[in-house]
């Protein structure tokens, strides 16, 4: 047993790319001989920054085992899998999957024991709170696929893993925190115990060999804090003074250095220069306490991202290739390539930009243009990436590939809201250079003007300046409060990329809203029926939507699938069904008549004035007994919230790309000032231009490709979560719970958020403002200096996490554990 | 107070030693997903032992 | 190897030596506290014993000290930790010959430190009276000890380490540590031996032994305890487990300096006293936290304590915690220990912990573990329980509430003078006064320990109707 272990140590060890160290966790006995690593402790490499290996390039693939081009594909597998050794007769790879359906730990035990017998599984773990797996599987003898298959047999789900590198990272991130601060927090309670005799013994009580014993203890334990807990400080200074800028941590660094060195020296030296006071309790506890502030920032931040990704983890995409012999493959959608021919059943996206190569359609391009109708295509037409083939299936070649993978716009995001320096910090370090500038003056002048006036205190005051100043509170004061909000927003629905939108959010004074999709839902809704046929008294508008909801059951057209929620299907069973692609559904019902729903002629009618926007017609044996006419379905809150963003002092308007009628009609019912209809990515821009021109803060609500360019010039943006890719990763914010209440309810924690940060600043500059002169006048010793700039630091992050809410309701309470348990999961 | 000279350095060693003991436990992921060990324990292992025959 | 074959997988959990101490503890509860009994009878009746040597209070005391802590409570803790240290790893314990070693060994500890003691075999050490060859003996067990908890838990088929066993873990090498270095001595003879500290050297020793002794021993041994055996008995998960480690570090933190808090107005240094003061009052943080999150595991679900005896013992033990945790730092005070030490208050304080957080958490525990080590889910009498609750707790109240009404008025008599500077009452007139104290407190001791008894008659008939079968290792181990 302690022979496999070493053997799989020596393959992560030979690993190529990875420069990680591994720790077992424990080594069973040979019955249930299982090697459970824990974490990789990764320095330079993210978890998917290993060049992903083909398996086959491995020499070797399992044979019998079916190929998925959805999971096993390595372009997909990259996303989610960590090759460990592919030298020698064996590929050793490591997958994270996200499982769901579980319910509990023993959940996890069930999978683990389904994974485990899965041929070719070496290892797996997983873990019920994060709900996730890492399977260690042999390249030779199985594939993901397998063992996916493998834990949905069991009756759970499972799919790709994609954020697991950001995870890892943030584990890593917490475990160095954690550490540092727990150094620091502990050596400072020894060092306290150590310190406490000289400031309760009197004068003569305490003989001076046993000072310096204390003396000597207190410098040793030390030690450890400043190797690891102030070693960030020191960093960050330095590469600030690289940089010829001056960083927050230059003061906190030079701070704890003087007061090492000189209390080192009079711990050594008792009656040399530095006197013979020692101050490394002091030292160790603001280190304890500027670390302690940190770390809940960090811990916020982490919730932040979390959310982020629980909201987007899905399976890959999937197209139907077709092959220049005829056969057909199906492919991931990443793997497509200019000249593709591919076939786009009714229902799907296009998965690429192209042109119609066989067939005509309609496609619903209300994600580009916000047109809700949909638009022809014939042969030989353009059609774009993200629009929906209404009825019938196209053959299309692709003229655009390349789309962007779900994964690079979660990283992306993220690093996008790790890195965002908010125009609100940007004031606060524009701030900080001239405030620093002349802290270290002043401790100078202090130092030089007491080293005329009573040297053996120079250095007392000097640091005692350095340290009280502190500019922890100042750098703390705004992103303590941001985070704090973007993590609350983040639990109600609307997830931050960028902390900015924080404060134009609260300033916002007009907004701009798209219509399709973004106002109204997504899917189509059915709104009116019209009897076309009285003959049978027994029949009612409800028998005949029951009826059309039953029949619609057989299709996935968007129109059937309105119907479907609309209406409560009638108990009738149907038999002989078919569909009739560009026409409709046909079957035969239970009493022996054949009824067809669909197109108007197809389904049996004459006359063809109607009205505008979608419609499909319910017939029995030839002759329309009634129409159902579609439209979109304005979003239960949009009243609400219009109006409470009206009542709040902003403008709101609506620019659509639709109909400048339909437009007028919902501009109507939600009471608002100004609309314009049929306009185009370029007029949107130029009305957006025009309010910034007059000097007003804008904002932009909207979901299709066609607001892109918009989202990106408003001041800040926000796309709905069901909303466009594009559309999601140029916006501010994403409203991932599509609920126009929650950007309501936002603004009004951005107003807050805003007022916290104001109390910050103003909370630092009066302390700044009382204490520096106290302690330029030596009336300030190190010790108080050092606990008044923790507990400074330490109100600032407390006021801000105000923010952040009391967990009260039982479900936020429940996600929180998730969620947490997501920012440090072990997979 | 020279039994200082003892338990000074003794502590001293103490502390280090448990700075190590809280290394091995943060990197063997110890600290890890807290909330669920509390349920762990009361997973229905118990049962087992209600109404057991001998191996 | 056939044995590795056969050891391939686990199967059942090595409860005998669980079975062993459970059932040796309940036993030297009985002795411990029945000689607890006899010398409060002596110090109110000083005749009872008819002079007889080895029945003198001077060498009674220590047996019963030694008797109710590393007997009883040994025995409860090693009982207990063997059983948690199984069940949250899912492993039998490492090299089982080897924990019956430890069990065999404890006893004979036992037996050798009932014997020595009224003989008058002492080395005068508060909790440490044994002499040198069974202190010997003492680091040999512990270290066998320490080697097959720690051995199981490194075993463990689940890779988190409960945090009931991070509380063993500590207790087990804070005592080993402790011991060795407080028992250091230069042997004479076989039973006599001169401590290796001299003066207030030693005394600074000792108490840091002697509070570290009831910091780690009585307190993070039995927090341990707490920490399993509640949420089992209440089926409900610790009320905040993140709360938990971080209770555990923080007592670590700030156990290691409240020792001098016992050597007020001694020969100690005053800055030593002070330090001592200080850490003490800092020592109440943690303690609270841990007992706030103990007693709110039970939060929704209050209305289980009407029915369940079990649940008072333990849930009212951590109670006497928390009220315990909060009179010492109050009784480390320098103005405070000016009136309180040496007198009965000290005593009442001892035994509101002991009686009330340690007794009653063992004994909830062991009604827990005893019927479980027996193949049954309850004791054969939960009356019974409720009876021996009732009575234990008015036995505390008693036993208690005499202490310190008898120490604070010793302790001003004692202090009062007269305008010309003599004392007002003479030594022995507070004796007197003291004397109906003493009674009270031998009928709340007696009641105590007819607790015990009605406990023991129910082991003994959950023993008689069960029988000691091996216990199944669950098949799949929780990650």
């Amino acid at each position: 047993m302690l022979g496999c272990a070493a053997e799989i140590d020596d393959h992560l060890n030979r690993g190529r790319n990875m420069d990680t160290r591994t720790s077992r966790a424990c080594i069973l006995d040979a019955g249930q001989a299982r090697v459970t690593l824990g974490a990789a402790r990764l320095r330079n490499r993210s978890y998917v920054g290993t060049p992903n290996e083909d398996p086959l390039a491995c020499g070797r693939a399992p044979a019998d085992v079916p190929h998925s081009p959805v999971i096993d594909d390595p372009a997909e597998l990259a996303a989610f899998t960590r090759w460990d050794s592919v030298a020698g007769e064996r590929c050793i790879a490591e997958s994270s999957l996200r499982i769901a359906g579980m319910h509990c730990a023993a959940c996890a035990a069930t999978i683990e024991q389904v994974l485990k017998q899965v041929s070719g599984v070496l290892d797996a773990s997983v873990s019920a709170a994060a709900q996730c797996a890492t399977v260690r599987w042999d390249a030779g003898l199985t594939r993901p696929s397998a063992f996916v298959r493998a834990i949905e047999a069991a009756g759970y789900e499972a799919v790709p893993d994609t954020a697991a590198a950001a995870r890892a990272l943030r584990r890593t991130e917490s475990r160095s925190a954690l550490w540092r601060l727990f150094v620091a927090a502990f050596c400072a309670m020894q060092i306290m115990m150590l310190a406490t005799p000289a400031y309760l013994s009197g004068p003569g009580d305490l003989a001076p060999d046993h000072k310096r014993l204390l003396d000597w203890g207190s410098w040793l334990l030390t030690l450890p804090v400043l190797w690891f807990s102030a070693a960030p400080f020191f960093a960050g200074a330095w590469r600030a003074i690289r940089q010829r800028r001056i960083g927050m941590d230059v003061p906190v660094a030079i701070g704890i250095g003087v007061a090492f060195v000189a209390s080192s020296g009079a711990a050594f030296d008792p009656g040399g220069v530095f006197g013979a006071d020692v101050w490394f309790d002091s030292l160790a506890m603001f280190v304890s306490f500027l670390l302690g502030g940190r770390y809940l920032e960090m811990r916020a931040r982490h919730r932040a991202e979390v959310s982020l990704e629980e909201a987007t983890a899905c399976l890959p995409q999937t197209v139907v290739r077709l092959m220049s012999d005829g056969t057909v493959e199906v492919v991931n959608a990443k793997r497509l390539r200019i000249g593709d021919l591919v076939r786009v059943p009714v229902g799907q996206a296009f998965a690429a930009d192209g042109v119609l190569a066989e067939g005509a359609t309609e496609a619903d391009e209300s994600l580009l243009t916000g047109e809700s109708r949909p638009v022809e295509k014939r042969c030989g037409d353009a059609v774009a990436a993200g629009s929906l083939n209404l009825q019938s299936p196209v053959l299309m070649r692709v003229d655009r590939a390349g789309p962007d993978t779900r994964y690079e716009a979660i990283v992306a995001l993220m690093r996008a809201a790790r890195s965002q320096r908010p125009a609100v910090l940007a004031s606060a370090d524009r701030w900080a250079a001239p405030f620093l500038w002349s802290v270290l003056l002043l401790a100078g002048a202090a130092g030089a003007a007491w080293g005329l006036i009573d040297p053996s205190r120079a250095v007392w005051v000097v640091v005692s300046v350095l340290i009280v100043t502190c500019p922890c509170a100042l750098s703390l004061a705004a992103p303590s409060a941001l985070l704090a909000a973007a993590g609350t927003m983040g639990r109600r629905g609307l997830l931050l990329r960028r902390l900015d939108a924080i404060q134009g959010l609260a300033k916002l004074q007009t907004l701009f809203v798209d219509k399709t999709g973004t106002l109204t839902e997504g899917s189509l809704r059915c709104v009116k029926t019209q009897r076309r046929d009285f003959s049978d008294a027994a029949t009612t508008d409800e028998s005949l939507q029951g009826i059309a909801a039953s029949l619609a059951a057989w299709s996935s057209h968007p129109l059937a699938a309105a119907l479907r929620d609309g209406f409560k299907a009638a108990d009738m069973a149907w038999h002989d069904v078919h569909e009739i692609p560009g026409q409709g559904l046909e079957a035969v019902g239970t009493e022996g008549h054949r009824w067809r729903l669909g197109a108007r002629l197809w389904v049996g009618a004459r006359s063809t004035a109607d009205a505008d926007g979608a419609q499909t017609f319910l017939g029995r044996d030839g002759r329309v007994l009634a129409r159902f006419e579609f439209d979109e379905r304005l979003r239960d809150d949009a009243v609400a919230a219009v109006r409470a963003l009206q009542a709040d002092g902003v403008r709101v308007c609506l620019l659509s790309g639709d109909d400048a009628r339909r437009t007028q009609r919902i501009a109507a019912t939600l009471g608002l000032a100004s609309s314009a209809g049929g306009m185009t990515p370029d007029t949107k821009l130029a009305a957006v231009r025009s309010a910034q021109g007059r000097g007003e803060i804008v904002a932009m609500l909207g979901d299709g490709i066609n607001d892109a360019p918009v989202l990106a010039q408003a001041d800040v943006s926000f796309a709905m979560g069901e909303g466009a890719l594009v559309a999601r990763s140029q916006a501010d914010g994403v409203l991932v719970s599509n609920r126009l209440s929650d950007l309501v309810r936002a603004r009004a924690l951005a107003k807050k958020t805003m007022r916290v940060i104001s109390q910050n600043f103003a909370w630092a500059a009066v302390y700044n403002a009382a204490c520096v002169p106290l302690a330029l006048v030596g009336w300030l010793p190190p010790w108080a200096a050092g606990f008044g700039m923790a507990a400074s630091s330490l109100f600032v992050v407390l006021n801000s996490l105000r923010l952040a809410g009391p967990l009260t309701s039982k479900p936020e309470r429940a996600l929180q554990a998730r969620v947490g348990a997501w920012t440090s999961s072990t997979c | 107070m020279d039994i200082l000279y003892l338990l000074i350095p003794l502590s001293a060693v103490l502390v280090l030693a448990i700075l190590g003991v809280f290394a091995w436990a943060l990197n063997a992921g110890q600290f890890d997903d807290l909330e669920q060990h509390a349920e762990q324990i009361l997973a229905a292992d118990e049962a087992a032992f209600d109404r057991h025959q001998a191996p | 190897m056939v044995a590795k074959a056969q050891a391939a997988a686990p199967v059942t959990y090595t409860d005998e030596t669980v079975r062993g101490f459970a059932l040796a503890a309940v036993l030297w509860g009985v002795v411990g506290m029945t000689v607890g009994v006899l010398i409060a009878a002596q110090l109110a009746f000083p005749d009872l014993t008819y002079g007889i040597p080895w029945l003198s209070y001077g060498r009674l005391r220590p047996l019963h000290t030694n008797a109710v802590i590393f007997a009883f409570g040994g025995c409860a803790l090693m009982a207990t930790s063997f059983h948690v240290v199984q069940r949250t790893c899912q492993v039998p314990l490492f090299l089982p010959s080897l924990a019956k070693f430890v069990f065999w060994g404890w006893q004979a500890v036992i037996v050798l430190a009932a014997i020595s003691l009224p003989l008058g075999y002492t080395q005068g050490k508060e909790y440490a009276e044994l002499e040198w060859p069974i202190d010997l003996l003492i680091a040999v067990v512990w270290v066998a000890y320490a080697i097959v908890f720690f051995g199981t838990i490194g075993r463990r088929r689940v890779r988190h380490i409960y945090v009931a066993n991070w509380f063993f873990g500590a207790f087990i090498i804070a005592v080993a540590l402790l011991h060795i270095v407080n028992s250091a001595a230069m042997p004479v003879s076989f039973w006599k031996s001169y401590s290796a500290y001299a003066g207030v050297q030693d005394a600074m020793v000792q108490w840091w032994y002697g509070h570290n002794a009831v910091g780690f021993f009585l307190t993070a041994g039995f927090l341990g305890m707490m920490y399993y055996y509640i949420p089992k008995q209440a089926e409900r998960p610790v009320y905040s487990y993140r709360l938990s480690i971080v209770h555990f570090w923080a007592l670590i933190f700030t156990y290691m300096w409240a020792g001098p808090h016992h050597l007020h107005y001694t020969a100690l240094p005053d800055w030593a006293q002070s330090i001592g003061m200080v850490f003490s009052l800092v020592l109440l943080a943690p303690s609270w936290g841990g007992m706030i999150n103990g007693m709110m595991t039970l939060s929704g679900a209050w209305h289980k304590l009407r029915d369940d005896p079990i649940l008072k013992f333990l849930i009212v033990a951590l109670s006497f915690y928390g009220m315990s945790t909060f009179e010492g730092p109050m009784m480390s005070i320098k103005t405070v220990n000016a009136l309180s030490h040496y007198t009965d208050w000290t005593i009442g304080h001892v035994h509101s912990g002991a009686l009330g957080w340690v007794g009653f958490m063992t004994i909830g525990s062991l009604y827990y573990l005893i019927p479980r080590m027996f193949a049954q889910t309850r004791m054969y009498s939960t009356r019974a329980i409720e009876l021996h609750f009732w009575i234990a707790t008015l036995g505390i109240v008693l036993y208690i509430a005499a202490m310190w009404i008898a120490g604070v008025m010793q302790g001003l008599m004692w202090r009062a003078l007269n305008a010309d500077g003599t004392l007002v009452y003479t030594f022995v007139e507070s004796v007197k006064a003291t004397w109906p104290f003493y009674v009270t407190r031998l009928v709340g001791g007696l009641l105590y320990l007819a607790g015990m008894g009605v406990m023991v008659w129910n082991v003994w008939k959950t023993v008689r109707n069960g029988r000691a079968l091996p216990s199944p290792i669950p098949r799949l181990a929780y990650a």
